[in-house]
């Protein structure tokens, strides 16, 4: 089933940074919670509950799989799931990336913010 | 990790049943991928902020735990509605639907409800919040203490039956022979061990250290079940006499001096010029006998040559045989030492065998500290309950304050069912906000009780917090919050809304029930916190009348130090010229006014009971023969102590080991051999065929050597330059006293800087104020007795709210009869009165009632008071005046305002 990325806008932002996350590739549970912290400048303390709330919703989407993919056993908690971006996961959290810098370019224009500069 | 092993797997297993909350599709799917990221999240919140940030994220965790579950119950069921709307062929939007959301919509709608309320009113549900807060807070912090010292299991395997065994009466301890007897008579007992304690110097790399050690025979680490962390006990070979001399070394000892290097194992220490090979070192919390005691030795009993039967100075300690009691063991032991006063007339007196006491180790343990523990826990209790009962008087006001707009939302068709789930959110986010705070609150209350308890408090360390506990608490308080939302919300659900529409304007009449029934729990907690302000009150009173107890000494500018000069190292005139030269050099210091030095300290160490003899009678036989406390003395103790001479002469610098033998007694020993009679010139000697026999030279005041609470006994005080010829040896260490003019701790340099010059392997112990070792003495009553008065002030704070609750609610709902009543030409001065009555009235009842409990309860208490009645009247009047007083100001609060009422506007108000 094709589906448009557009469909799925706008992302919530907790899912948005659950995306954004992985796109650097795949992840389990706490790594995820730590990244979200410390992408966040520590603002987003995501709880276990609360980010496989999100994980459960996006698997449902199609924006995210369980990858099959572990590290080596011996370092590893078996009981961990890795998730990873679908091609299409891939395509919505760019197509909400750019809404928003369309957002934000918006709001520079009403000069409610300036340009970052470069 | 492991070392935090009991309480994390715990709270691990605590999340993973409560993993049941989420919908059984989501716990499948990701409960185990949930446990893992917990425990990923809490190991590195414990990495990076130690216990506190562990305690932290567990908090959070579980929040995030009862939040989501709610949040995914409530999508599944919506998506279920969406799912069945798509098969009926209906097509849907999901924003649009007005079914599809219903049930989320409706919990989301009940919380904003709740909220709002909540914010509504913020004094209230402050009062509400911080209630609850206070006795989780409390309870968890307390019960944490308590549950850790006196419930948990000793680090012991098998304790229950483990027992310490002990002679009661004129023999404290036992004796070699009595031990072998009833070692190799038991069949209750599967196996005996015996102790005792022994005191040396150990000298190394490091600063010389004065060590407690164990001598402990055969199978006392067995009987513990006690295996060490590193190495091993004693072997047979070990045990016996002539075997290779070795040590077992306390975790603490391994620490401090060994740095914790586990090659120490195979390696000889040093202790009073010999060597010694440690062979094996013990586990963190093995502190048996005591926490004290810094290594064990092997104590190598000669069975050939055993001691005098006489010499008592052993402990036991033995493990029960299968289907035997503690009871049953003590009555075979006595019935073994029934014969002894036939077979050894000279030891026992005629028909007085040894009574033999055995307890279980958790007693012996934990004995002193228990009742207090007790006692506290008993309060705590107290506490919960009262903030349980005022919980439920202020919602059972709130509810029924509300009883109109119940009856209005069920007159627009609101179902009951929805009213009561609305009624429970709302107590659900109370006892939420109530844990939220209590959980903080309880951690730092654990942590102030362990930074606050002395450290005579056995396995203090062991303390965590306690979860279950917490728990428990938590689910104890929401529960009072539930049931006492849900019955009013009942009421208003069934009742008939257009009834409750219609009787509005006469709101003085309604209620009266549910009045009655507040006004029964503000009486129940007035009682209660007359109970728990009656202990609190008695408590200081006992302390004080004990510490006014005359010790005998004068402790104040005193320093005390313990000097170990052994006898491996100075003997005889040696020995003498080191404390004479330490003693002059001391005296010499500015600001010191005297010096001197006894063995035994009086509080701080032990004192046994001597047999003696007096005025050259000969010994008939040890049953018959006088006891006292022997003590040896330099010159200058009296006098640095504040003991006064009442006749004779102190001991001088003439006393030395060539002159004549002469001895100091203390008035109790007057009394007991020497009534009415000059003790001047009489004689004693030590029941020891070396000692010597030494004249009566001066009468001593009593000094109570045990502390407040035991009696002085017959002393016989040695100069210690004769003491290894009139006692049976100089002692191993003496106690160096010190009296200044200030402050005593300003001695300790000059003297460390002394005994440093003197001699540098001479190792100093207990360096300490005298004042400090007295009020250590009373440390653990004193705590308690801060504790107590803690929990009473929180009782009477939560009283105070709870008449105020009542009596404000009273008057708010009279305003239209006090507007009335000030219409008709009342002052306000009677109205006043009409609602202070009302106030004082509930804690009259109180207090009779809480009076008559609170002295069937401090009966229970009694050990923990002395010198003061437990019906001690001024006590009583106190609490009585106290309580009168806060129910007074609670009413007065509310009655201040219907005084201020405008009758024109109070009637109209309805």
């Amino acid at each position: 089933m094709k589906r448009d990325p557009a469909s799925a806008l706008p992302v919530k932002p907790v899912d948005f940074l659950i995306l954004l996350a992985l796109s650097a590739g795949e992840a389990h549970g706490y790594a995820l919670m730590r990244d979200i912290l410390e992408r966040s400048a520590g603002t987003v303390r995501l709880e276990a509950g609360n980010l496989y709330r999100s994980i459960r919703r996006l698997l449902d989407e199609g924006l995210l799989a369980e990858s099959g993919r572990r590290p080596a056993p011996d370092a590893d908690d078996e009981r961990r799931r890795y998730y990873a971006l679908t091609p299409f996961g891939r395509k919505v959290v760019a197509a909400e990336a750019l809404r928003l810098r369309t957002l934000v370019r918006f709001a520079e224009a009403q000069r409610l913010i300036g340009p970052e500069a470069s | 990790m492991n070392a935090h092993g009991g309480d994390r797997s715990l709270l691990t297993r605590a999340y993973a049943a409560g993993l049941g909350l989420y919908p059984r599709a989501f716990r499948d799917r990701f409960g185990d991928a949930l446990e893992a990221a917990v425990i990923d999240r809490v190991r590195a919140a414990r990495r990076s902020a130690g216990a506190s940030g562990a305690a932290l994220a567990w908090a959070n965790v579980f929040i995030d735990l009862a939040l989501t579950a709610a949040a995914e119950r409530g999508s599944q069921v919506a998506s279920g509605a969406r799912r069945a709307a798509m098969l009926a062929g209906e097509v849907i939007h999901p924003e649009t639907t007005p079914g599809s959301r219903n049930a989320m919509n409706a919990f989301l709608q009940d919380l904003r409800y709740a909220l709002r309320g909540i914010l509504a009113r913020p004094g209230f549900s402050a009062v509400i919040i911080g209630t609850l807060a206070l006795g989780i807070g409390a309870n968890t912090a307390i019960f944490s203490v308590v549950e850790g010292v006196l419930l948990r299991a000793l680090p012991y395997a098998q304790p229950g039956g483990i027992v310490h065994i002990s002679h009661k009466g004129d023999f404290g301890s036992v004796s070699e022979g009595e031990f072998v007897d009833y070692r190799s008579g038991t069949r209750s007992l599967s196996k005996l061990a015996a102790f005792s304690f022994a005191e040396g110097n150990l000298t190394g790399d490091r600063d010389p250290e004065r060590l407690r050690f164990a001598r402990v025979s055969e199978d006392f680490f067995s009987i513990l079940g006690a295996t060490p962390v590193h190495g091993r006990t004693f072997s047979a070979d070990e045990n016996r006499r002539g075997g290779p001399r070795v040590t077992v070394i306390s975790h603490g000892l391994w620490l401090r001096q060994f740095g914790g290097d586990s090659s120490i194992v195979g390696k000889t220490i040093r202790v009073n010029g010999g060597a010694f090979t440690v062979i094996g070192v013990m586990p963190r919390h093995f502190d048996y006998p005591d926490a004290e005691v810094a290594a064990w030795l092997p104590m190598r009993l000669n069975y050939d040559t055993l001691w005098s039967r006489n010499n008592h100075y052993l402990q036991l300690v033995g493990r029960l045989a299968l289907g035997a009691t503690p009871g049953v063991a003590a009555t075979e032991l006595m019935g073994m030492a029934k014969p002894w006063p036939q077979q050894f007339p000279e030891i026992y007196k005629p028909n007085s065998p040894p009574i033999v006491t055995i307890e279980p180790i958790s007693d012996a343990v934990l004995g002193r500290t228990k009742p207090y523990l007790v006692a506290l826990l008993g309060a705590v209790g107290f506490v919960l309950v009262i903030a349980c009962v005022n919980v439920a008087n202020l919602l059972l006001a709130r509810t029924e304050s509300r009883r109109r707009e119940l009856a209005i939302r069920t007159a627009l068709g609101a179902t009951r069912g929805r009213i009561v789930r609305q009624v429970l959110t709302e107590s659900a986010l109370y006892a939420a906000g109530g844990a939220a705070l209590g959980l903080p609150l309880a951690w730092w209350g654990w942590r102030a009780l362990i930074s606050l308890a002395p450290a005579t408090i056995p396995r203090l360390d062991l303390v965590s917090l306690n979860v279950p506990v917490l728990l428990f608490t938590l689910i104890t308080a929401s529960l009072t919050g539930f049931l006492f939302g849900i019955v009013p919300a009942f009421r208003a659900a069934r009742g008939d809304a257009g009834e409750t529409l219609k009787s509005a304007g006469k709101t003085s009449g309604q209620g009266f029930g549910l009045r009655r029934a507040r006004s029964a729990l503000v009486v129940a907690e007035v009682a209660l916190a007359v109970v728990t302000l009656t202990g609190a009150g008695l408590m200081p009173r006992s302390l004080a009348r004990l510490q006014s107890i005359d010790l005998g000494i004068k402790p104040e500018h005193v320093l005390s130090v313990q000097v170990a000069a052994t006898p491996a190292r100075y003997h005889g005139e040696a020995a003498v010229a080191f404390y004479d030269n330490l003693l002059s050099r001391v005296r010499a210091v500015p600001g010191v006014q005297a010096a001197g030095a006894i063995a035994d300290l009086p509080i701080a160490d032990d004192h046994s009971d001597y047999s003696i003899l007096l005025d050259g009678a000969p010994m008939t036989s040890v049953a018959n023969a006088p006891v006292a406390t022997p003590e040896q003395v330099t010159p200058g103790y009296f006098e640095t102590l504040g003991i006064p001479i009442v006749a004779g002469r102190a001991f001088t610098e003439d006393d030395r080991a060539s002159a004549d033998k002469v001895v100091i007694v203390n008035e109790a020993m007057v009394r007991k051999y020497w009534p009415h009679t000059n003790p001047i010139g009489h004689t004693v000697k030590m029941l020891n065929e070396k000692s010597a026999w030494a004249t009566v030279v001066g009468v001593a005041r009593d000094v109570r050597h045990g502390g407040y609470l035991a009696d002085p006994p017959p002393t016989t005080y040695f100069p210690y330059a004769q003491s290894d010829q009139t006692v049976y040896n100089a002692p191993s260490r003496m106690s160096l006293v010190v009296r200044g003019t200030g402050d005593a701790s300003l001695l300790t340099a000059p003297v460390r800087a002394i005994m440093h010059d003197l001699d540098p392997a001479v190792p100093l112990a207990r360096v300490q104020s005298m004042e400090s070792l007295v009020s250590a003495s009373v440390a653990s009553r004193r705590f308690s007795t801060q504790l107590l008065a803690l929990f009473a002030l929180l009782a009477v704070v939560l009283a105070a709210i709870g008449i105020y609750g009542v009596v404000s609610y009273s008057v708010s709902q009279r305003t239209f009869e006090i507007g009335l009543r000030m219409a008709l030409g009342a002052e306000s001065a009677a109205v006043l009165k009409l609602v202070l009555r009302e106030g004082i009235a509930l804690a009259f009842v109180g207090l009779a009632i809480g009076g008559a409990v609170a002295i069937v309860i401090m009966g229970f208490a009694r050990s923990l008071l002395v010198q003061v009645s437990i019906a001690d009247p001024v006590t009583l009047a106190a609490v009585a005046l106290l309580l009168t007083a806060t129910a007074g100001f609670a009413s007065y609060l509310p009655a201040r305002r219907a005084m201020r009422l405008e009758p024109t506007r109070a009637l109209r108000s309805e």
